[in-house]
């Protein structure tokens, strides 16, 4: 009998172990699994010739970035895209790709803007400027004002701006590389290829070493 | 004279009710984590996680709701560890006054998202659902010497 109320007491106990233990079991995974840059194969196309790009045509690296203009954490990503331009623009391309969500009701005129921009040279200063003043033009009533302030300020020819913005052609290359994105599972913006490997590095450090790895 | 048949006794609702809360816990700390972090997260095509973490009433009073949650639904999994070893009447009544505050809670945290954010974060909505969850599945649960608990204990 004493043996039987001793097993009895243990089970009780078992239930409180084994909870700790699925705790301790959700914190551990979870701190590897926030902490980890996955990692998997692209599905993605590859760097083609009238992608919008900084870099060496020829580079032994691509970073290809699939983003919305209208984003939060795109924009937070920003800065770190340009650190890693400045170090590493000799080596690796690096490609911007279009993909607008549809929760964001600015992020097409935006990237109409950008392409626009580009027409003239001029894309990735229009980038850091939309980036930069995210928060301005996408919590207004018309973006409009704000994307020709951009553009005035960076010289562009004000009439062939509106003109390349409005143009069906970028529409549709607009809509073909969110289409493309689609297709090669974009679920998410920013959406980080680099060489043939989707990543999601959290912090300059990650990404850094993710490219370093690469090369 | 027929005696009326008792009840079976809902051995499934504590299981249900633990189970729940785990699922709550582990989303809010994850949640947690990322907040902890400070790393970037991407938006996703299912609009409304980055606008309701990037929103000013993701922190209250410098204490992130993330981490509210995951003490929250600790507390409830643990609580519901209780339910499944114990009969004592207190555990049973301070998890039926959490449930109810969580359900609560479920109001602001909701009408935030619906009015003043219009947009749902995927993993809110879920704890949110959870929270709910246990509040309503939590009236199942009846005082010990009544069925409903999930278990009669016999006494050595």
């Amino acid at each position: 009998m004493h043996a039987l109320r001793q097993h009895l007491l243990a089970a009780k106990g078992a239930p409180w172990v084994g909870g700790s233990l699925l705790v301790l079991l959700a914190v551990g995974a979870l701190y590897l699994f926030t902490g980890a840059a996955a990692s998997e194969p692209s599905r993605t196309p590859q760097p083609r010739a009238d992608d919008i790009s900084f870099g060496p045509a020829d580079a032994p690296l691509s970073v290809i970035e699939y983003s919305d203009f209208q984003c939060p954490f795109c924009a937070e990503y920003a800065p770190i895209l340009a650190t890693l331009r400045e170090k590493y623009g000799d080596r690796v391309k690096f490609v911007f790709r279009f993909y607008p969500l549809a929760g964001h009701p600015y992020a097409t005129i935006a990237a109409k803007a950008a392409y626009a921009a580009s027409l003239q040279g001029k894309f990735w200063e229009m980038h850091d400027l939309l980036f930069g003043n995210q928060k301005e033009w996408s919590e207004s009533a018309d973006p409009r004002p704000f994307f020709n302030a951009y553009a005035k300020s960076l010289g562009l020819d004000l009439d062939r701006f509106h003109a390349d913005a409005d143009a069906q052609s970028t529409t549709d290359f607009i809509a073909r590389q969110a289409a493309e994105g689609k297709q090669g599972g974009v679920t998410h913006t920013p959406w980080f290829v680099v060489g043939d490997s989707v990543v999601l590095p959290r912090s300059l450090e990650e990404f850094d070493k993710v490219i370093q790895e690469a090369l | 004279m027929t005696r009326a048949a008792s009840p079976r006794p809902r051995r499934w609702v504590p299981w249900l009710l633990t189970g729940a809360a785990y699922a709550g816990f582990v989303i809010s700390l994850y949640l947690t984590f990322v907040h902890y972090r400070g790393y970037v997260s991407p938006c996703y095509v299912v609009h409304g996680c980055e606008a309701v973490q990037t929103s000013r009433y993701a922190v209250i009073m410098g204490v992130p709701l993330a981490l509210v949650g995951t003490v929250f639904f600790a507390l409830m999994f643990y609580l519901g560890i209780g339910l499944l070893t114990s009969s004592r009447l207190l555990v049973l009544r301070v998890y039926k006054v959490l449930a109810f505050a969580g359900a609560l809670a479920i109001i602001p945290l909701f009408l935030l998202q619906a009015i003043v954010l219009k947009a749902f974060c995927t993993y809110c909505v879920a704890t949110e659902a959870i929270m709910l969850v246990l509040w309503v599945v939590s009236f199942l649960l009846t005082a010990p010497g009544r069925s409903g608990l999930g278990r009669s204990r016999p006494t050595l």
